[in-house]
């Protein structure tokens, strides 16, 4: 019995990649069906919402990070 | 002020009416034909005829069915209904409303000379805009220097910020509010807004109005105003405070400018010739002020006759002093500390003067002049770039004042550089300038001199050894005319506090370049020292010379994936090391400096990562400087930096960031910094402004900030920016450095080189970082710092480690040996160093060996 599976090809930066497949990794790859190469990502079509949401948030995160005051010298 | 001559009358305004974007709008006065109305002010009786020429013009508009134009109507409509409401404000509406939202300043009239005018102002914030290509653009800076800060400052707009202490500082320089407001108006293109103009009234009425002066060694509270001296008076806890006996309120006269004359400029120069110490001796017989002073007066044409104005003093004594200064700012009426040095005499003078040949620049001239303002010394603290001859502002100020002066350094480098530079540009005696340091405990010979120690000598609270005891009894027990405060920013105000509480001086003068901080701790010093008496403009100084011209960039270097994926997965600490060791970066640092070696620049890199400013520079083989270095290796490699033309690159953790003088430097290359902190970019930048070559045709130094592409470090690195993007710096963006990959021996250029510094990086640092805490400043002694540095926090981690293993092993007993494949640059100096130029590497004695050893082995 053959089970299809409808999946999305994601083309992104390599960095991008590496987010994506960070965030696949601490949600029980849910996310990921095949990592193609450096630049290619075959996702998930039903997932596809979330992920791009969740990678939005990690995008925030990077840029605007929280910051020590320390200053004290 | 009268009306300048009108720049654009009827007919102007006539043939701009037809364009909606036209800027000019008459001003109240101006009798307007109907068309020009369109771009109305707001007076009441033209409300009913603005509405009606604008519903023509959309009528008119509206026919031609343009999208932009329905916009437009829309937008008129829809105002207008606003206008009604407001009751007619006069609010002018176009397509571009929207986009300024609250910003709208339209409503404000323009003045009918407006063009001739160089300000804008924002009554909001209270932020002014300068024009800097208006004519009047010069007059207009020196005033706003004065009354406002600086917020930005690029090439054609300057912002100023009225803030309370800067309206302090104006005050505290001799302006009267009215002063303020009148040449304001004269500035501004529109009239100034009430709102403004209440606020400075706010701000100024209470500033400055009492002066708290030390004559004959007492305190006085001194007051133009008798009237607030009364209110003083009758305060609870001032009141009973004052010293009782010494007559009623005394009332003299105000001493002014003339005849004091700040050596080194023009003026001193002029009178030097008619001796000049007799004319400082006796106030009031040099007949022309010197330029300052003419700046002043022409700001405020009826300040001249309150030169003869009278003061009204009462005593209080020297114990309740600070207890008087924070009783007052609580009933609003903030004490000025001012020391009228010239009718000081029981504290002894000071042979101390100038080099004949000295000359100080305009800009130090016009900073002393804030100081000495009204003959006598405030306290407060002047802001100049690196490298912009502060020191030499520190020694002037000393050469006025002539009394014991005591100079505080962040380091005991600094204060060697500090004895040096007095005896380089002041005729002073050598055994007047004494040295305060851990190493070193001087006294001046004769009754009053110079003591140049650092801040953390002054504030260790600790036990101390019997001499240096007896050195702060010595400080503690003296009253000081001057000290000198280096590089203020970088001490905590607590640190402040602890030394102006132990040491009693008459005025305090501040000098750094970068009057920020991270944390808001800043305005502290207003309190503690004084308020910023001047800020140079960088750019100025470096168009006029007197700084280096900076090319900024910088550079985005990509992760290569693994480093990001296991970046990903770090904790911010490793983070922090991934970002650094990125192998691009290295790279493109091997990149830069070959490039910039080959130019002939000398080169700094800075890392604040211990870890990676070590692997960089044992990997390119530079000489490198960090918290851990000893002294005498410091010493020897920032002499062979400075001398030896073959070491061309130095390595520098942040221990270098401030107050170290490296002339040569002409390139910076910083490859990791501390987060996003703006004073730390602009300090790092100073060490490349007072590059020797500044004054060949057409020289630039470099500076560059690496930053790893997706990282946190692209937000910190436009964070950090912003102080020096305000100076007016511009900073190029570099994503591909051209033919990076010709380089020849490109470091990590195989991805399985760099893999294997990624294994590498991961391997080292989770044996924890033991030796990534920096405990001194360059030159410095570790530690001494008392409860100043919040940084206990950092050494957690590193607990006892256990491992299984053999005794042998420690004793070396398993047969293995280390040798230190990749060395050190600094022990190749050092090697040099001891050996001369001629010894080709050992000694006769370990050449023996060496052959002793090859025969043996030959036979094996």
């Amino acid at each position: 019995m053959v089970k299809a599976v409808r999946g999305v090809l994601v083309e992104c930066e390599p960095a991008i990649k590496s987010i994506l497949v960070h965030i696949d990794s601490t949600h029980h790859h849910e996310f990921i069906i095949e990592d193609l190469d450096e630049t290619h990502l075959f996702v998930k079509e039903a997932m596809l919402q979330v992920l791009k949401s969740k990678l939005e948030e990690r995008l925030r995160e990077t840029y605007r990070p929280e910051e020590p005051l320390e200053d004290s010298e | 002020m009268p009306p300048k001559r009108k720049a654009a009358p009827g007919q102007g305004n006539a043939s701009k009416a037809g364009r909606a974007s036209a800027m000019s709008t008459p001003g109240p006065a101006t009798p307007r034909s109907l068309d020009s109305s369109i771009m109305s002010d707001g007076d009441e009786d033209f409300d009913e005829d603005v509405t009606e020429a604008q519903k023509e013009r959309e009528a008119l508009l509206s026919r031609e069915a343009d999208d932009f134009v329905n916009k437009f109507t829309f937008g008129g409509k829809r105002l207008q209904g606003q206008n009604d409401e407001l009751g007619g404000g006069g609010r002018r509406y176009d397509a571009a409303t929207a986009f300024f939202r609250k910003r709208d300043f339209s409503h404000l009239p323009l003045k009918p000379d407006h063009q001739n005018r160089p300000l804008w102002i924002d009554p909001d914030s209270c932020t002014v805009v300068l024009e800097r290509f208006n004519p009047l653009a010069e007059q207009a800076t020196d005033f706003l220097i004065t009354i406002a800060e600086p917020k930005s400052r690029p090439t054609f707009l300057h912002e100023y910020a009225l803030t309370p202490h800067s309206l302090y500082a104006a005050v505290s320089v001799g302006l009267r509010p009215r002063d303020i407001i009148n040449t304001l108006e004269r500035f501004l293109k529109t009239s100034l807004p009430d709102v403004v103009r209440m606020k400075i009234e706010d701000h100024t009425k209470s500033f400055g109005k009492v002066k708290l002066v030390l004559k004959h060694n007492k305190y006085f509270v001194e007051s133009v105003d008798a009237e607030v001296l009364q209110t003083l008076l009758k305060d609870k806890v001032i009141g009973s405070l004052r010293v009782h006996g010494s007559g009623d309120i005394t009332t003299s006269y105000a001493p002014t400018m003339g005849g004091l004359v700040i050596p080194g400029t023009q003026n001193a120069a002029g009178v030097h010739q008619a001796n000049l110490r007799q004319a400082e001796k006796k106030p009031g017989e040099g007949g022309d002020a010197s330029n300052e002073a003419d700046l002043f007066t022409a700001l405020n044409e009826e300040d001249d006759d309150d030169d003869k104005e009278a003061v009204h003093a009462f005593e209080i004594s020297d114990a309740n002093v600070e207890t008087v200064q924070k009783r007052c700012l609580d009933i609003g009426f903030p004490i000025l500390e001012e020391y009228d040095f010239r009718n000081d005499d029981v504290n002894p003078n000071l042979e101390i003067d100038l080099r004949p040949n000295t000359q100080i620049r305009p800009y130090q001239e016009k900073s002393l002049s804030k100081m000495f303002g009204n003959g006598r010394a405030k306290s407060g603290i002047i802001v100049l770039p690196c490298g912009a001859g502060k020191t030499l502002v520190g020694i002037t100020a000393a050469c006025t004042i002539k009394k014991g002066v005591i100079v505080l350094c962040t380091s005991s480098m600094s204060v060697v550089q500090w004895r040096q530079e007095f005896l380089k540009w002041s005729n002073i005696n050598p055994d007047d300038v004494a040295i305060f340091t851990a190493e070193s405990k001087q006294k001046f010979s004769g009754s009053t001199g110079i003591i140049v120690t650092t801040y953390s000598m002054v504030t260790n609270s600790r036990e101390r050894s019997h001499d240096s005891k007896k050195m702060m009894d010595f400080l503690r027990g003296r009253e000081w005319g001057l000290m000198l405060l280096d590089e203020v920013h970088v001490v905590p105000a607590e640190m402040f506090r602890r030394v102006i509480s132990s040491i009693k001086s008459h005025s305090k003068l501040g000098l750094t370049a970068t009057l920020l901080r991270e944390d808001d701790k800043i305005s502290h010093l207003n309190f503690l020292i004084g308020p910023k008496l001047y800020e140079a403009n960088w750019m100025e100084l470096s168009q006029q010379g007197h700084i280096a011209k900076v090319q900024c960039a910088e550079v985005w270097c990509p992760m290569p994936t693994e480093f990001y994926d296991e970046y990903l997965r770090a904790n911010a600490r490793m983070k922090r090391t991934l970002y650094a060791m990125n192998p691009r970066k290295f790279q493109a640092c091997q990149y830069l400096i070959n490039y910039h070696e080959a130019r002939g620049d000398k080169i700094i890199v800075f890392s604040d990562e211990l870890y990676s400013l070590k692997q960089y520079a044992l990997k390119l083989k530079k000489v490198f400087i960090y918290g851990g270095t000893s002294q005498a290796e410091r010493m020897q490699v920032l002499e062979n930096f400075q001398h030896n033309p073959e070491v061309n690159t130095l390595f520098l953790s942040k221990i270098g960031d401030t107050s170290l003088d490296l002339p040569e430097a002409t390139c910076l290359i910083q490859i990791s910094s501390h987060f996003g902190s703006r004073r730390q970019e602009a300090q790092r930048l100073g060490r490349i402004l007072r590059a020797k070559r500044r004054n060949d045709e057409g020289f630039n130094a470099f500076f560059y900030s690496l930053v790893s592409k997706d990282t946190q470090e692209m937000y910190y690195s436009s964070k950090r920016q912003a102080f020096l993007v305000d100076q007016g710096y511009a900073f190029k963006v570099i994503t591909q450095l051209a033919n990076i990959e010709k380089t020849p021996d490109l470091a990590f250029a195989t991805p399985l080189e760099s893999r294997e510094l990624l294994q590498r990086t991961l391997v080292d640092n989770e044996r924890g970082a033991e030796d990534d805490v920096e405990t001194d400043d360059l030159f410095g002694k570790p530690g001494g710092r008392g409860s100043g540095g919040g940084r206990g926090g950092r050494r957690g981690g590193n607990g006892v480690r256990r491992t299984a293993g053999m005794l042998s092993e420690l004793a070396g007993g398993q047969d293995m040996a280390y040798i230190e494949q990749n060395k050190a640059a600094n022990k190749a100096l050092k090697g040099k160093g001891k050996k001369g130029a001629g010894g080709d590497g050992q000694s006769k004695f370990f050449k023996g060996i060496q052959r002793e050893k090859d025969k043996s082995r030959g036979r094996g």
